[in-house]
């Protein structure tokens, strides 16, 4: 609860922040603090400090999952402001009303890692769309960027519609008339057409949130045409909002049923993989390239939501944190430079050694190297589907994929190193370089020590 | 029959009448008037289940706000005859089979759907009264209703950073 009502309570204190602050490098300060009074306070409620006692009546319900989640979320955010506050505010003339959004989005992300009623999975998941419709849109004077936020409001309100008519075919299918998801399908031997019909409306809307194939056509042209910063905030901590969201319904709603949707769910997982690489290898844009990326990698979350045992939910809290760092990174340099070609990454290892050095690392944990966050990440899915007994053929898909990966990731690693070129110039203080590095270091750390995050899930004063 | 069940029939003739009108209305118009009239026969339907509040927001909502814009956009449009777009004859039969292909999957999932054999309690039912619905709003409900002022909140923040002028 203290993360929900703190982030709503910042939002509002950004928002008013452009009346008192006029300089842009004041306001950014200001949000790098909130985040991390919000951070500070959600670590708090997991050590068993609560600030507000709310009776939620039961519509909201904190677990030591959502919990850690959210500070994944929001160490994610931290980063994203360490490394790119100013841009942020650069993006428009009203720098304080963007960083007020994506306060608000936290807060959409907070309900939706702990919701226990659709109701309150419906308010998260629109707190969560809403203003990313307009931080999308937010680059007026550029023509990308209007044409992404219309296609994404378009898409989106359809998928919500989706949602909304999935919620009400559930509640129609429960046998109370509730929209409480422990009383959704319990003691249903042979599942209702009614909560099938619900159950392939919510699947279809929430895979359109995380942008999962065959749901993703949005994905890329909203990643390309949106301002870079906002690009890396939706790729990462967003897209992992929706999907905690989508393992929180089906694992606590949906699981006995699991024996009549787990097939859906291998082919939707089979397809994101296949489409989302085979589609990057195209690719001549390094944004474009993450975009496609960012959907094949829902590819490997997808596992978790097949299997939904201890492995997979170790393994999402990993794989999120892993792939948020090292997106976060990559997308970090990409909003300094003006041409996101590969080519504008030709001989960048000579202008900038740092900076190559540290997207080095972010590109072989994304490819799933070992001694890096992605590879254990990738590990911890795959050894959960393996634990299921069932599926081989998709473990053997994804290695294939995975593979596939390799080469245009090594892409930008070859243009970095081995291409002569006169690189792009790039505005990068000693700060953010030396923040990329600790990034870095933290993917790096992810990958020798992941037992220090997965081991706050079970510990926990609640 | 009694007083009920006449004011029934005749208000569902009334909103049968004049949803068909609304369709097959040349001019749009006409077409928007007739759903005005549509609201308000359904508006009937909600008294007689003594939901007042619905009725009241029913009437405020459709028939006052979105009816209103629905006139400006036609009046916008300036629609008549000459600019009316042609439609394909092979357009109109792809609509026809794909829209009647909708309605056979919905029958099909919906035939096995037991209905609850309730009769409608006309005039009895206190559970659209205003005051029970503020009992349930501002009691079990209290948290989603709080929470989604943020959604409307972020919404109007964003409405202002999209209007306002660069």
């Amino acid at each position: 609860m203290n993360a929900i009502i703190i982030s709503a309570v910042l939002g509002v204190i950004m928002m008013f922040s452009g009346i008192f602050l006029k300089k842009n490098s004041s306001i950014a300060a200001l949000a790098i603090l909130g985040i991390i009074i919000l951070l500070a306070v959600t670590i708090m409620e997991m050590s068993g400090y609560h600030f507000f006692a709310v009776d939620t009546h039961g519509m909201l319900f904190f677990d030591a999952f959502g919990l850690l989640f959210n500070c994944v979320a929001f160490a994610g955010t931290l980063a994203l402001f360490l490394l790119n506050a100013k841009d942020i505010a650069a993006i428009g003339n009203n720098p304080g009303e963007y960083f007020a959004l994506i306060f608000f989005v936290l807060c959409g992300i907070a309900i939706a890692s702990s919701f226990n009623t659709l109701l309150m999975l419906f308010i998260g998941i629109e707190i969560i769309s809403i203003p990313l419709y307009i931080l999308t849109g937010s680059d007026k004077r550029n023509l990308k960027s209007n044409e992404a936020s219309l296609k994404y409001l378009l898409l989106g309100a359809f998928s919500t519609g989706l949602m909304l008519l999935g919620i009400a075919f559930l509640y129609g299918a429960s046998e109370k008339g509730s929209f409480f998801i422990d009383e959704l399908a319990i003691g249903k031997a042979a599942a209702s057409p009614l909560l099938m019909a619900g159950l392939l409306l919510i699947t279809t809307s929430l895979a359109f949130k995380v942008s999962a194939a065959p749901f993703h056509f949005w994905a890329p042209d909203v990643y390309d045409g949106a301002p870079t910063p906002v690009t890396s905030f939706m790729a990462t901590v967003v897209k992992g909002g929706a999907f905690i969201a989508f393992i929180r319904l089906f694992g606590d709603a949906f699981v006995e049923l699991k024996s009549q949707w787990q097939i859906f769910i291998a082919i939707l997982a089979a397809a994101t993989l296949l489409i989302g690489n085979i589609t990057a290898v195209f690719q001549q844009s390094v944004k474009r390239m993450l975009a496609y990326s960012s959907v094949a990698h829902i590819g490997f979350m997808l596992f978790a939501l097949l299997t939904l045992n201890t492995l997979a939910r170790e393994g999402t809290i990993l794989y999120i944190a892993a792939y948020s760092a090292a997106t976060i990174g990559l997308f970090a340099i990409l909003a300094k430079m003006k041409d996101h070609g590969f080519e504008g990454f030709n001989g960048m290892a000579r202008q900038y050694p740092k900076l190559a050095l540290a997207a080095t690392i972010f590109l072989l944990s994304l490819a799933g190297i070992p001694l890096t966050g992605g590879f254990l990440a990738k590990y911890y899915m795959i050894a959960s589907v393996m634990q299921t007994g069932h599926f081989l053929w998709l473990v053997i898909l994804s290695l294939f994929c995975a593979a596939i990966s390799i080469y245009y990731y090594f892409r930008v690693i070859q243009a970095m190193y081995f291409k002569e070129g006169q690189g792009q110039h790039l505005e990068v203080s000693a700060g953010f370089s030396g923040w990329l590095i600790v990034l870095a270091i933290i993917v790096i750390l992810l990958g020798i020590f992941p037992q220090w995050l997965i081991d706050r899930l079970y510990i926990i004063y609640l | 029959m009694n007083l009920t069940q006449i004011l029934f029939w005749f208000l569902s003739a009334l909103a049968l009448f004049s949803a068909i009108m609304v369709v097959i209305s040349k001019n749009p118009v006409h077409s928007v008037l007739w759903l005005i009239v549509v609201f308000f026969t359904i508006s009937g339907h909600y008294i007689l289940l003594n939901a007042q509040f619905l009725a009241i927001v029913n009437l405020i909502v459709y028939a006052g706000a979105i009816m209103v814009l629905f006139l400006f956009v036609i009046m916008l449009m300036n629609l008549n005859a000459e600019t009316e777009p042609q439609k394909n004859k092979w357009l109109k039969m792809a609509g026809v089979i794909g829209g009647g292909a909708l309605l056979l999957v919905l029958v099909a999932a919906l035939k096995d759907a037991d209905t609850r054999n309730q009769i409608a309690q006309t005039g009895v039912g206190d559970i659209g009264l205003i005051h029970n619905l503020g009992l349930v709003l501002f009691k079990e409900y209290v948290i989603p209703f709080e929470i989604s002022s943020v959604l409307f909140l972020s919404a109007m923040v964003g409405a202002v950073v999209i209007g306002k002028k660069e």
